[in-house]
């Protein structure tokens, strides 16, 4: 009812209008009959109605609402204003472009990657449990890594669980009868759908009858985008065949479109059950195995029961199977310190309504340092545009008192101008969400993985509080500042007005120089920390050194064959044109993982190493492939394999790392001695140090050559079904990739390639984290820069147009040009001190948060802050004297005119 | 700018008055405003002097309430003008509030008692 009468508002007024017509018609024509003239007859029947303009606007406001007229009438005012003045507009809404726009597109990254939880039933009251202490075993993966029959354990705790499930995330070779694909999958126990709360999109889910005995049910479900993208969305899919990594398994399902798996970063291609593993997965993790830890295992708590309750509650049976582990047959002998921290182990319980992601724990504090610094970057373009509402109050303040002088409320002053930021604060943000899709594209490219750069609802609803907020912010200073002004101001009063405004615009730069100060000390740091990675390098010539990985193992071939393969392949990889030397590790370099051991060195006493060694199996060509220096010894040769029926030793020959040499043989030569893998008091020492050679960074370019202690031992002393390829080649490595290709298919047209690239590229890849901040916050400097010098050089033009009669005067009365530059200039000196001073204290207070991203430098580091400081003050004070110097160059006569 | 209440208008008259004057006079039939204000005028002997202007908003507000419904006609000496009819629920209302009104005439007849005099 309400609303009708309120659209029809317009029409209402002028219904009345006739109306009220209609009556005056009527009553001058009843008195024209009585014989008056028509001009008092018009005059007689306006007096007899009374003041139709009153009569009109009593029916108006019956029809109309208030608050909701008053907001429009001040929307179409500040349009109106916003069309007037385009140089303010287009400035202002940039400003507020840019800082919602990467407001949006980091929002969009922070979300799906930190907030958003998983797809499933009841998200909340998912948990995932993980073991706290020493779990004495081996490890497949990274962290919150559990074993298979520890999941089984967990799901008879049906006191706090309504159900446990566990999966395991790994790649394999998934074939559709064609070439077979490297892809990502999930090994899963039978209760995950299950426990999940998923129904399929067809067919059937994994449930806890394909998970009873190993290898009982070579069974898949398929993920609805791999069904779409590699299977055509055949509707007859279920009952079809797979080959995963050569062995053939019934896709059974396929799984929901919303749902992809448990790790927000990264979609598998198909779930597998637990005890097809053995096929399934291209390690080989011994399924039933206490000390194989591979699994995440994840709860479903009973409703009403916290992760805490669990966590308490779980502890006793958690103590008992402690005990019961320690005297498994499989349990390995330990010395006695070990069995105590085995058993000081804790259980676990943590909310996980989001899953579980490798990404998100390594990008979680890099992604709250962007999110930092792109609100410190919206503030400061709020800054910028309160700054410019502010100057442009001071020139309308002739128009205020004006107005305000004419009746006009305080309300109908600073209602426009709060609707004008609101405006222009929307305006930004439209143009922000155009931009931000290609932000967050550039950001995703830096993670690469499998997240959105689409925007959903849940950015535009960020941006668009951002966007409010934003406007309430940038308004609301000269909305304060505008309702200030006194009607009967004096001269003098008005100016005391005029000064406050500026002092306000001044502390408002002064804290964008602040801003930007921190932002750009920020830059120096991360910008340092990529270079001097790169600059560092990781101790060997990286171009035109390539890698590959291969493993005849887990593709059908035995042992024995395996290990002919993996010769045949380094035989005619070596007698490739092109290819100056070809050697092969067991493990991949600088791929973040490593193989480490403590050791126990028989010198002239007998000492263990008190941190552990990295070493790796690697070919005699090795060395020469890096390119690595030998400075004492010898290499490997065939003399030093182990003799294959020989079962006392595990290697007969071993090389150690210069860092190695010196930690423990000081300044003696260890070429000769002996050691032995493990620190027990029965470790023997029968592995003899052939020789000594420079090291390079094992797991990151952070590792130093210095600061890691290595050991290398024969690649074919132990089974040698699989590894990493590295080769020196001549010529562009495209040539080369061809050529290996062929040599593969050679020897085995069906074995698949992993992983195939340049030392360069994985080392840049290997960066990507710290290139992220570096480009972005450089990004982000930039903006800032530009948004403070904009702002300065507004504050400044202000001030210089506001003195220009009184430099006048100066100059008349003998002060030279440069005193007059001087005077302006002092000012800008003072904001640009201010805001220096005011951000040092919160660079101290804000290094501790990014100095574990940082390398080689110091999160307070002088050299960076004079820098950032000496550059920003040159930039500032450069836009601050073109004003000045304007100022100062007004002929006297003409500056005393002024105004 | 200063706000006027909504009964500014209606000079000295009791609140509601002037609807049930409004709805006795369209008891006769349809009228246009014009009409309506001499009638009210005419028939309380001239007593109820009232600003004919204020007649408006009170059938504007009349018509909202649903007591009556307007439509543009011609009038008797053939001018545009708009005409108001009432509707049942005006003629209910109408009833009503006479009922209501003779009882607080007699509540305050009571109070007052017989004339002294």
């Amino acid at each position: 009812m309400g609303w009708r009468r309120f659209w029809q508002r317009k029409l209402r007024d002028e219904d009345i209008a006739q109306e009220l017509e209609s009556y005056l018609a009527h009553e001058e024509d009843e008195r024209a009959n009585a014989g008056w003239s028509p001009e008092e007859a018009r005059s007689a029947a306006l007096r007899k109605l009374g003041n139709v303009t009153a009569i009109r606007e009593e029916v108006y406001r019956m029809n109309t609402l208030a608050l909701i007229d008053a907001l429009w009438r001040d929307v179409r005012y500040s349009l109106r204003q916003l069309r007037l003045n385009p140089g303010f507009t287009v400035t202002a809404l940039a400003s507020l472009a840019l800082g919602i726009g990467a407001n949006a597109a980091i929002f969009s990254l922070f979300d799906q990657l930190l907030l958003r939880r998983l797809p499933v039933r009841e998200p909340e009251r998912l948990v995932l449990v993980d073991w706290i202490g020493s779990k004495v075993g081996t490890n497949w993966g990274s962290a919150n890594l559990m074993s298979y029959p520890l999941c089984r354990d967990l799901q008879e705790q049906d006191r706090f669980f309504d159900g446990v499930f566990c999966r395991h995330p790994t790649v394999s070779y998934i074939s559709t009868g064609d070439r077979p694909e490297p892809l990502p999958i999930e090994i899963v126990s039978g209760s995950y759908f299950g426990v999940l709360g998923i129904r399929p999109e067809m067919g059937r889910l994994i449930e806890k009858a394909d998970d009873l005995a190993p290898e009982s049910s070579p069974v898949v479900v398929i993920s609805y985008q791999y069904w779409k993208s590699k299977l055509g969305e055949a509707p007859d899919v279920v009952g079809r065949k797979l080959l995963i990594n050569r062995y053939p398994m019934t896709i059974i399902g396929v799984a929901p479109a919303t749902f992809r798996g448990v790790d927000p970063a990264e979609s598998p291609v198909l779930w597998i059950p637990a005890t097809m593993n053995g096929q399934a997965n291209l390690e080989s993790i011994p399924l039933l195995s206490r000390r194989a830890q591979w699994m995440h295992i994840f709860g479903r708590l009973k409703p009403g029961v916290s992760a805490e309750q669990a966590k308490t509650g779980l502890r006793p049976w958690f103590r008992s199977m402690l005990e019961a582990d320690l005297k498994d047959a499989d349990f390995p002998r330990v010395t006695p310190e070990q069995r105590r921290n085995f058993l000081a182990s804790t259980i676990d319980v943590t909310p996980a309504p989001g899953g579980r992601s490798d990404l998100r724990n390594s990008m979680k504090e890099p992604l709250w340092v962007l999110m930092a610094g792109t609100l410190l970057l919206l503030l400061l373009s709020c800054a910028n545009v309160a700054n410019l509402f502010l100057a442009r109050g001071a020139a309308r303040m002739g128009e205020v008192t004006t107005r305000l002088a004419l009746g006009a409320s305080r309300s109908r002053i600073t209602g426009p101008l709060l609707s004008e930021s609101l405006l222009i604060a929307l305006g930004g943000g439209a143009l922000a969400l155009l931009v931000a899709p290609y932000v967050s594209e550039l950001l995703l490219s830096f993670v690469s993985n499998k997240l959105s750069s689409r925007l959903d609802y849940r950015v535009f609803l960020f941006t668009f509080v951002v966007c409010v907020a934003t406007g309430g912010l940038c308004g609301m200073i000269p909305a304060l500042q505008a309702g200030r002004i006194q009607l009967f101001s004096s001269l003098k009063e008005r100016s005391r007005t005029a000064r406050l405004s500026v002092r306000l615009r001044k502390a408002l730069v002064a804290g964008q120089v602040a801003f930007t100060l921190i932002l750009l000390i920020g830059v120096g740091l991360f910008v340092q920390t990529l270079a001097r990675l790169q600059a560092k390098g990781p101790g060997f010539a990286t171009s035109s050194l390539l890698m590959f990985r291969a493993s005849p193992a887990s593709n059908g071939y035995s042992d024995v064959d395996a290990k002919r393969v993996m010769r045949e392949l380094l035989q005619r990889l070596e007698n490739t044109p092109g290819v100056e030397s070809a050697a092969i590790a067991n493990t991949q370099i600088l791929a973040g993982g490593t193989s480490s051991s403590s050791m126990t060195i028989q010198s002239d006493r007998r000492i263990v190493t008190d941190r552990a060694v990295h070493f790796m199996r690697i070919t005699p060509g090795f060395f020469a492939t890096l390119g690595t220096r030998l400075v004492a010894g010898r290499n490997f040769e065939e003399r030093d394999l182990r003799d294959p029926k020989n079962n006392e030793t595990d290697y007969r020959s071993i090389i150690v790392s210069e860092s190695f040499a010196r930690r423990y043989f000081e300044n003696r030569n260890p070429v000769g001695h002996r050691l032995g893998f493990g620190n027990r008091p029965d470790t023997r020492t029968n592995v003899e140090i052939i020789g000594v050679v420079k090291g390079f960074s094992r797991r990151t370019l952070r590792d130093d050559r210095d600061n890691i202690e290595q050991a290398f031992v024969p690649y074919w002393d132990r089974q040698a079904g699989g590894g990493a390829f590295y080769l020196r080649v001549r010529g562009g490595p495209e040539a080369a990739f061809a050529s290996i290709r062929a040599v593969v298919a050679q020897v085995d047209p069906a074995l698949p390639i992993v992983d195939m690239i340049t030392l360069d590229d994985q080392i840049a890849r290997s960066l990507t984290t710290e290139r992220m901040l570096a480009i972005l916050s450089s990004g982000f400097g930039a903006i800032a820069l530009l948004l403070s010098v904009v702002g300065l050089y507004g504050v400044i033009s202000f001030v210089a147009a506001h003195r220009t009669q009184e430099i006048g005067i100066r100059m008349a009365l003998g002060a030279t040009r440069r005193s007059a530059v001087w005077l302006i200039a002092r000012d800008a000196l003072v904001m640009i001190g201010a805001g220096i001073a005011v951000a040092l204290p919160c660079v101290w207070a804000l290094s501790r948060f990014v100095e574990a991203r940082l390398f080689g430098v110091h999160g307070v580091d002088g050299p960076t802050i004079a820098g950032a400081s000496a550059l920003l003050g040159l930039v500032a004070l450069a836009s601050a004297m073109l004003p000045a110097w304007r100022a100062a160059s007004v002929s006297p006569t003409e500056a005393l005119r002024y105004e | 700018m200063a706000r006027k209440t909504r009964s500014d208008g209606r000079g000295d008259m009791l609140l509601g008055t002037l609807d049930m004057l409004i709805l006795k006079t369209l008891l006769l039939g349809p009228a246009h405003g014009h009409t309506i204000a001499h009638v009210i005028e005419k028939s309380s002997d001239e007593a109820l002097q009232v600003e004919h202007g204020s007649l408006y908003p009170a059938l504007h507000r009349l018509e909202d309430q649903g007591l009556i419904v307007s439509f543009w006609g011609t009038s008797e000496n053939n001018r545009k003008a708009k005409y108001y009819r009432m509707t049942a629920a005006g003629k209910k209302h109408l009833t009503h509030e006479r009922s209501r009104w003779e009882s607080l005439v007699q509540a305050v007849a009571r109070v007052l008692g017989p004339a002294l005099e």
